[in-house]
C-alpha cells in the first residue's frame, strides 16, 4: 500500500469525530441570539455608516427593468423637447407707442382683416414710416 | 411562484437571493445547511470544540454582514469555505503556541470501519483503547503541521474535496495544493508510523 494512501485512510477516520448530538440545533439558536444582540448593541457610527451606504447603493434592479425605464426616460425627454421647440410664446405681446401716437404690437400676429381668409403665414405689420424718437420740428 | 422558504428544496443561490432581499429565515436555512461541513473544517484545523463553536459563529456573522456584496462569481459553497478557512487561520495565528486539545465525541461507527480495524489490528482486542490512542495521535500529528498544510490536509483527506475546489477556496494553484499535500503527508507519515501498515 502506498504511504500516501495509508495516511489518507487514517485521516479519513477523523470524520467520525463529531460534536455533541444537539450541537447544531443549539448553534442556530445561539447564532440568532448573537445576531439580535449585535443589532441592538451596534455602535452608532457603524449604524450611521451602513445607512449612508444603503442610501448611495442602488437596490438590485433587474437589468431589463433598468434598461426599459432608461429608454422611457430618453423618449419622454425627446418628446418634451420637440413639443416646447415648436411652440411660439405669444401670450404676452409687447405694446409700444411710437412718437406721433401710433401703436405697434410686437409678439402677436396681426389678425387678418377678413376672418374667412385662411392664414398662410404669420404676418407682423410694422409702420412704413421710419421710426424715430426725435420730435417733429417744422421750420 | 412559491416563495423560496415554501419551496421543497431551495438551492443555495435561491436562499442567497432571498437573504439579500432581507429574508433572515433564508439565511437560517443556509446556516443549517453549511454548519456541519464548516464545523468539520474548522474543528480539524483547531482541534478544539469551544474554539470551533466561536469561530463558526463569527464565520456566519461575517457571511451575513457581507452577503449583499456576494455577486455569485464563485459558488456560495466556495465563498463560505474561504471565509471559514481564513478566519480559522487568523485565529490560529493569534492563538500562537497555545494548544488546547478537546477531542470531540467519536461516532461509534468508527469501530466497524475497515480502515480503523486495519490500523488498530495489532492483536490487541481492546479496540476502544486503541481508538482513543489513535484519535489522540492523529490530532497531535495534525497540530504539528503548519496552518496552510493543515488546511489542505483537512479539505482533501478528511473532507474529500477535489484539488480544484481547494485551489479556488485558498486562491492558489492546483500545483501548490498538490505540493502542500505531498509535504504534509510526508510529515504525517513520520508521526503516524506505528499505525501505517507496511
Amino acid at each position: 500500500m502506498e504511504p500516501n494512501e495509508s495516511i489518507s485512510k487514517l485521516l479519513r477516520l477523523k470524520r467520525y469525530e463529531q460534536p455533541p448530538g444537539d450541537f447544531f440545533e443549539d448553534f442556530l439558536a445561539e447564532f440568532q441570539l448573537r445576531q439580535r444582540a449585535e443589532v441592538i448593541h451596534r455602535p452608532f457610527i457603524k449604524v450611521a455608516w451602513d445607512r449612508l451606504c444603503s442610501v448611495f447603493t442602488p437596490p438590485p434592479i433587474p437589468r431589463l427593468a433598468l434598461a426599459s425605464s432608461f429608454a422611457v426616460a430618453i423618449l419622454a425627454g425627446i418628446s418634451i423637447f420637440n413639443w416646447s421647440g415648436s411652440e411660439v410664446d405669444d401670450s404676452n405681446p409687447v405694446n409700444m407707442s411710437l412718437a406721433g401716437g401710433q401703436n405697434i404690437q410686437l409678439g402677436a400676429p396681426q389678425k387678418p382683416a377678413n376672418p374667412a381668409k385662411p392664414l398662410t403665414a404669420v404676418e407682423y405689420v410694422l409702420p412704413a414710416e421710419v421710426v424715430s424718437y426725435a420730435s417733429k420740428r417744422s421750420f | 411562484m412559491l416563495p423560496v422558504m415554501d419551496s421543497p428544496d431551495p438551492t443555495d443561490e435561491q436562499l442567497v437571493r432571498s437573504t439579500q432581499s432581507g429574508d433572515a429565515r433564508a439565511f437560517d436555512q443556509l446556516v443549517i445547511r453549511f454548519s456541519p461541513r464548516l464545523y468539520g473544517l474548522i474543528y480539524n484545523m483547531t482541534s478544539s470544540h469551544e474554539d470551533t463553536n466561536d469561530i463558526l459563529q463569527e464565520v456566519f456573522a461575517k457571511a451575513y454582514r457581507s452577503i449583499k456584496g456576494f455577486q455569485g462569481k464563485s459558488s456560495f459553497y466556495t465563498w463560505m469555505h474561504s471565509i471559514a478557512v481564513n478566519m480559522a487561520i487568523n485565529f490560529l495565528k493569534k492563538r500562537n503556541r497555545r494548544k488546547t486539545m478537546s477531542l470531540d465525541d467519536v461516532d461509534n461507527g468508527i469501530l466497524n470501519d475497515p480502515d480503523f480495524i486495519e490500523a488498530t489490528s495489532n492483536g490487541d482486542p481492546h479496540r476502544e483503547a486503541n481508538l482513543s490512542e489513535l484519535q489522540k495521535k492523529l490530532n497531535e500529528s495534525m497540530m504539528k503541521l503548519s496552518h496552510d498544510h493543515r488546511a489542505v490536509v483537512t479539505m482533501f483527506d478528511i473532507q474529500g474535496m477535489p484539488h480544484a475546489e481547494i485551489a479556488k477556496i485558498l486562491k492558489i494553484s492546483e500545483g501548490t495544493v498538490r505540493s502542500r499535500l505531498f509535504y504534509a503527508h510526508r510529515q504525517l507519515q513520520n508521526h503516524l508510523q506505528e499505525f501505517i501498515k507496511k
